[in-house]
């Protein structure tokens, strides 16, 4: 019999949705609303896999690095402006981190393959995190490219055969969107910064990078996945109010967030287990 | 007389030797580990590992003997490896870091030291099963076992084997997808072949 929190709509939905709006509620005075991406992908990790860090897998990783990117996040909002410069550096900052979590899956490969996938895992990671860190002073946009790319991810991941890390991506995704549904209740923009878009970028790009590496999602589905955070980039006029800002460019990165899954779902139609 | 102390010299020469521990070496073609584990409360599922390696150290004059045996985990097969009309068969999703991870975790490795014996026949094997990267102790219970000359090569080498069974609680190996619809026990039927070498 499965109770409520076993479930996985609870556990990769609802929770992290919840946890999001209570988080993004309670720190919107202090300016640290974004705080609610990682803490929403933290309630999903510990139900899905529990906060078990030995021995330190690429998924443990992953996680372990969830209130480390959101920490990093809030120093780089105390003491780095929010430009294009520092969005690269932490974008390059992550692509080099990301060897570091797959290491155990790229020391398994032959040399070419290994220097192949870790350099093409390096180049997602750090493009995915350039762009949604770019968006660091732009916080609907920054929400809505979490939304998308979270709830993107998640639904390749499911169709790559990984339903924990699909729910993952599915918590970022809500989580996001909680950011984001606090500024349209109020009607009002906060600080995304660095807090909440280190995190959304970073952790959507490993669980995406985790799925072809430890399941069997496609490059090319990944690859799609930029459209994502590239969505929120769309010109919106500014005068339009908040909740409607949020409503067109969610649209945009949710219909660009679903581009890999459709993709995968028009090659090889079917349930995906 | 001479006889006598030929036969005294001769046994007196071999005896060490018969006491020694001799190695067998796990045939993989009659080695097949086995695992059922219950889905939704309703059925139990049977799977194994197609791929298999390992050795038995045996002294049965001792009654000494370690098992060891190492497992791939992408070689799993539960009888539904075929796509069909979905995604992905049960395997693929089995190989995936849900349950195996077997891309980060190739293998997973148990090794035992006999701890009960009934003669010189291994009854209980006291051991600890590396899965997932985490180390457990697994007490398999020998229901069967017995060593003879190979009829296959004309008894030439000798071929030992068996079954034996255990459960263990997948997720204290931080196995923890799909429970409690897919049972956190699973329980191991192991069957093995070692060849003397």
């Amino acid at each position: 019999m499965l109770s409520f929190f076993d479930h996985p709509a609870i556990q990769g939905g609802v929770a992290p949705f919840v946890v999001g709006v209570v988080v993004a509620a309670l720190f919107f005075r202090f300016r640290l609303a974004g705080l609610a991406v990682a803490a929403g992908f933290c309630t999903a990790a510990y139900f899905i896999n529990g906060f078990s860090f030995t021995p330190l897998t690429a998924t443990r990783k992953i996680i372990l690095l969830a209130p480390a990117a959101a920490l990093i996040g809030i120093l780089c909002d105390a003491f780095a402006r929010p430009a294009r410069a520092t969005a690269v550096a932490l974008g390059l900052a992550s692509g080099a981190l990301s060897i570091w979590v797959f290491w155990s899956v790229l020391v398994q490969k032959d040399l070419l393959q290994a220097l192949a996938l870790g350099a093409g895992a390096a180049l997602w990671v750090a493009l995915v995190v350039s762009l949604t860190c770019g968006l660091a002073a732009q916080p609907v946009r920054a929400g809505a490219a979490g939304l998308g790319l979270g709830l993107g991810t998640g639904a390749a991941a499911v169709l790559g055969a990984t339903a924990s890390y699909g729910l993952l991506g599915i918590a970022l995704g809500a989580a996001a969107g909680a950011f984001l549904l606090a500024q349209m209740i109020l009607n009002r923009k906060t600080d995304a910064g660095f807090t909440f878009t280190l995190p959304a970028g970073l952790l959507a790009a490993l669980v995406g990078v985790g799925s072809v590496l430890l399941a069997q999602l496609p490059w090319h589905a990944l690859a799609l996945l930029l459209l994502a955070p590239l969505a929120a980039h769309v010109p919106v006029p500014e005068r339009v109010s908040v909740p409607v800002q949020a409503v067109i460019l969610s649209a945009l990165t949710l219909a660009a967030g679903a581009v890999p899954a459709v993709f995968m779902w028009r090659a090889e139609p079917g349930l995906p287990f | 007389m001479k006889k006598l102390v030929f036969a005294t010299i001769a046994a007196a020469i071999s005896a060490p030797a018969a006491a020694a521990p001799e190695t067998y070496v796990i045939d993989p073609r009659h080695t097949f580990p086995h695992f059922t584990v219950n889905h939704l409360g309703v059925a139990n599922i049977y799977g194994r590992f197609n791929r298999t390696t390992g050795r038995l150290i045996l002294d049965k004059a001792a009654r000494t003997g370690t098992i060891e045996v190492v497992l791939e985990t992408a070689s799993i097969d539960t009888g539904d490896n075929e796509r069909g009309e979905r995604k992905r068969s049960r395997d693929e999703h089995l190989r995936s870091p849900d349950f195996f991870n077997a891309a980060e975790f190739p293998q997973m490795i148990y090794k035992g030291t006999a701890t009960k014996w009934n003669d010189d026949t291994p009854v209980e094997i006291d051991g600890q099963l590396t899965l997932l990267g985490v180390t457990r102790p697994v007490r398999l219970t020998v229901d069967h076992f017995r060593c003879l000359p190979d009829p296959r090569v004309g008894g030439k080498r000798e071929v030992c084997g068996g079954n034996a069974t255990g459960t263990l609680r997948r997720s204290e190996f931080g196995m923890k997808f799909g429970i409690p619809g897919t049972s956190d026990e699973i329980r191991l039927l192991m069957q093995f072949e070692a060849l003397r070498q």
